[in-house]
């Protein structure tokens, strides 16, 4: 029987406590009273809502304020407006004029610029990339495409013209070429040529140009001749003070001036022509002999430039017809009839160029040799 | 032993009974109190779900007579607005006696008017004063810029008109908006410039045509646009349904497109005159999406077909944009 009732029970040890002592049912007792206070108090705090516990402390935001005030978020408070000249003006690390805008976040330096009859109008602000917007609104995602990095800008009052203003602004890109790029994008096909800027051009209203890695943009109120020599004065000064520097823009510089159709010039960053030799490319339309002459080049190594002459040619062999025309001037020559149209394609030590999508061979070659000589500059 | 032990850690019915009700009773009164604090919307009591406001409608009967549409073709802003407005039927069709009327420009740069980026104060200035004329009691001008609204409203030239005309310019200020609801394809609830609706008794929309970069058209839809809070660049990736979604917000009294110098590239900011083309136009009338599909194929002179928002507030019902289908007057200046 004692063996039947042990296999009942397998090897659980069988323990039953017959006398419970008084402390232990006190302590037991306690602790359910105490669940059942905190169970009471958590219902009666969730009946009374107390914001001071649960409510967002905004306080302690204000470290984030700081990205999100330059629009205002929803709203920067916005004093009086006082017209920009004479004593309305606020200048650097003072109050905020009435002018300005919150703070964006992006810090730089501020636009000082030291010229007779300007006064600044407000502080400088900057914007990052990030909130480019808060300026430019939808005009950013095109800057953006040309990874800016900052734009820096400040309104400049005009003493001798009541009401009239200047702007300028400054975007700084991450290499002079996509600087180059934007500002060819918003190039003005009636714009004049600028002495101070290789890059640049003046409109009815304004100056534009490249820099270094900066795209300039000097916006006049108004045409006034006040307003306009002052702008001159801004764009000419920003010129001499911003660093020069054309790195990865030498093809720019060896493109011909003679001819060449304002607007057109391009940047190609990779695979012009369809070639993957041929990298960071730059390309203009050129008015010759009655005709309009697409020519692009490129400026690399010598072995670099050989390499990709010599498979342009194939390439062109293949999908057409491919011949060496003579020398000129140190330049070895190509020319092909591919897909209907003609191109004549010179290589001369690292630089490599040409004239693509002709429909007059002649007048194409004709360029190209004018060109290696030296008679179109 | 054992027999003894067996006895006496068994249980009878009565004790059995007994914890099976007390356990059922905790489960039960468990449940019932969770359920009791449980608030599905939200964790925190008091953060319960706020109820945007519901825009009303502004727009004025509709004329089975008098046209919908009016385009004018003139070289001065006033008299072109003006020959628009006749040719709806004058602006006191519009606006009555004791009216307080909103208008909202598009102030959305800090750029000099002749850039085109901005409302004309010339536009303003005409407007603002047939509204006068038509008997409003008050004029408030109102717009909430991307960029610092002083700098906007006074390098537009809008804060000289509205300081000229006596009229109320309202800047945004922090505790200018409310929350909006709206059933939109993207805008359901989004903080809402609302202070200047809270008086007004009519809403005119005063817009300048001009190319954009996202939206291709930046026209009388978009210009609603200003009146959003927040951080409403993220709406841009879906430009065209929010553009859309305005037609739906705003039922305006009215709204006008200037036409007389369109910005025709590198918008919305342009920067160069030679952006600008003189189109000497003004297009007035009650249904936006009609006013801007007259906008964009005739003032920006492009195709149709390419601005998307058009299309789906036309298919939504919220617009016509077969301008030729309604009832349109031009008139030449």
């Amino acid at each position: 029987m004692a063996n039947e009732k042990k296999s009942s029970a397998g090897n659980r040890r069988q323990f039953v406590r017959t006398n419970v002592p008084l402390a232990e049912l006190i302590a037991g007792g306690v602790i359910i009273v105490l669940l059942a206070g905190i169970a009471i108090a958590i219902a009666i705090k969730g009946r009374h809502f107390n914001p001071d516990i649960f409510a967002v402390r905004t306080d302690s935001l204000k470290s984030t304020i700081a990205a999100v005030t330059g629009k205002g978020g929803t709203a920067q408070s916005a004093p009086e407006v006082k017209p920009p000249a004479g004593n309305s003006v606020a200048e650097e690390g003072s109050a905020e004029s009435t002018m300005a805008p919150a703070k964006p976040a992006a810090k730089g330096e501020p636009l000082e610029i030291s010229l007779a009859g300007i006064k600044p109008m407000s502080p400088t602000e900057f914007y990052t990339s990030d909130n480019l917007f808060e300026k430019i609104d939808g005009r950013a995602p095109a800057y953006q495409g040309f990874n800016v990095q900052q734009l820096r800008c400040r309104s400049f009052s005009v003493l001798a013209a009541p009401d009239s203003f200047v702007d300028v602004y400054e975007y700084r890109f991450d290499n002079p070429v996509d600087a180059f790029g934007m500002f060819a994008l918003e190039r003005d096909p009636k714009g004049r040529s600028l002495e101070f800027a290789a890059d640049g051009y003046s409109g009815e209203m304004g100056y534009f140009y490249r820099q270094g890695a900066v795209y300039v943009q000097i916006i006049a109120s108004d045409t006034k001749a006040e307003t306009l020599a002052l702008a001159k004065a801004i764009a000419e000064n920003r010129a001499k003070e911003l660093p020069a520097d054309d790195h990865g823009l030498a093809g720019r510089r060896k493109l011909p001036a003679d001819g060449m159709i304002a607007d057109s010039v391009a940047f190609v960053l990779e695979n012009a022509q369809g070639q993957a030799d041929l990298k960071e490319v730059f390309q203009a339309k050129y008015k010759f002999d009655g005709a309009e002459l697409p020519f692009f080049i490129m400026v690399t190594t010598p072995d670099d430039a050989a390499k990709a002459w010599k498979s342009f040619q194939d390439f062109c062999g293949k999908f057409g017809t491919a011949e060496n025309l003579p020398d000129v001037n140190g330049g070895k020559i190509f020319h092909a009839q591919v897909f209907g149209k003609w191109k004549v394609v010179y290589q001369r030590a690292g630089e490599l160029g040409g004239v693509f999508d002709a429909d007059d061979a002649a007048k194409a070659q004709a360029f190209i040799e004018k060109y290696l000589r030296g008679e179109i500059k | 032993m054992s027999e003894s032990i067996s006895r006496e850690s068994s249980v009878n019915r009565r004790e059995f009974l007994l914890r099976l009700g007390v356990t059922g009773a905790l489960i039960a009164g468990s449940g019932l109190a969770a359920r009791k604090l449980w608030q599905p919307k939200h964790f925190v009591p008091g953060f319960e779900k706020e109820v945007g406001l519901q825009l009303k409608s502004y727009a004025p009967e509709v004329s089975k007579v008098l046209p919908s549409l009016a385009i004018a073709h003139g070289t001065e802003h006033e008299k072109t607005i003006r020959a628009a407005m006749g040719a709806l039927g004058g602006m006191d069709r519009f606006i009555k006696h004791g009216d307080v009327v909103m208008i909202k420009p598009n102030v959305a740069f800090d750029r000099p008017p002749a850039l085109a980026a901005t409302t004309h104060p010339d536009a303003l200035r005409a407007v603002a004063k047939l509204c006068l004329e038509a008997g409003a009691s008050k004029v408030i001008v109102a717009d909430n810029p991307i960029n610092s609204p002083t700098g906007c409203f006074f390098k537009s030239g809008l804060s000289a008109v509205a300081a000229s005309m006596n009229l109320d310019l309202l800047y945004p200020e922090t505790n200018s908006f409310s929350p909006l609801s709206l059933d939109g394809e993207i805008l359901k609830e989004w903080t809402f410039f609302n202070t200047p609706f809270k008086k007004a008794t009519k809403v005119i929309g005063l817009a300048p045509c001009k190319d954009h970069n996202l939206c291709h058209a930046s026209m009388t839809t978009k210009n609603w646009y200003g009146l959003l809070g927040g951080r409403r660049n993220q709406f841009h990736q879906h430009i065209h349904s929010i553009v859309s979604d305005f037609a739906l917000m705003m039922k305006p009294t009215l709204v006008i497109l200037d036409g007389m110098n369109v910005l025709m590239s590198n918008g919305p900011t342009g920067g160069r005159l030679s952006d600008v083309k003189p189109m000497n136009t003004i297009v007035a009338g009650t249904d936006m999406i009609a006013v801007d599909a007259y906008g964009y194929s005739h003032l920006l002179e492009r195709d149709i077909a390419e601005l998307t928002y058009i299309h789906k507030a036309h298919d939504r019902g919220l617009g016509n944009k077969n301008w030729k289908d309604t009832n349109f007057k031009e008139v030449q200046v």
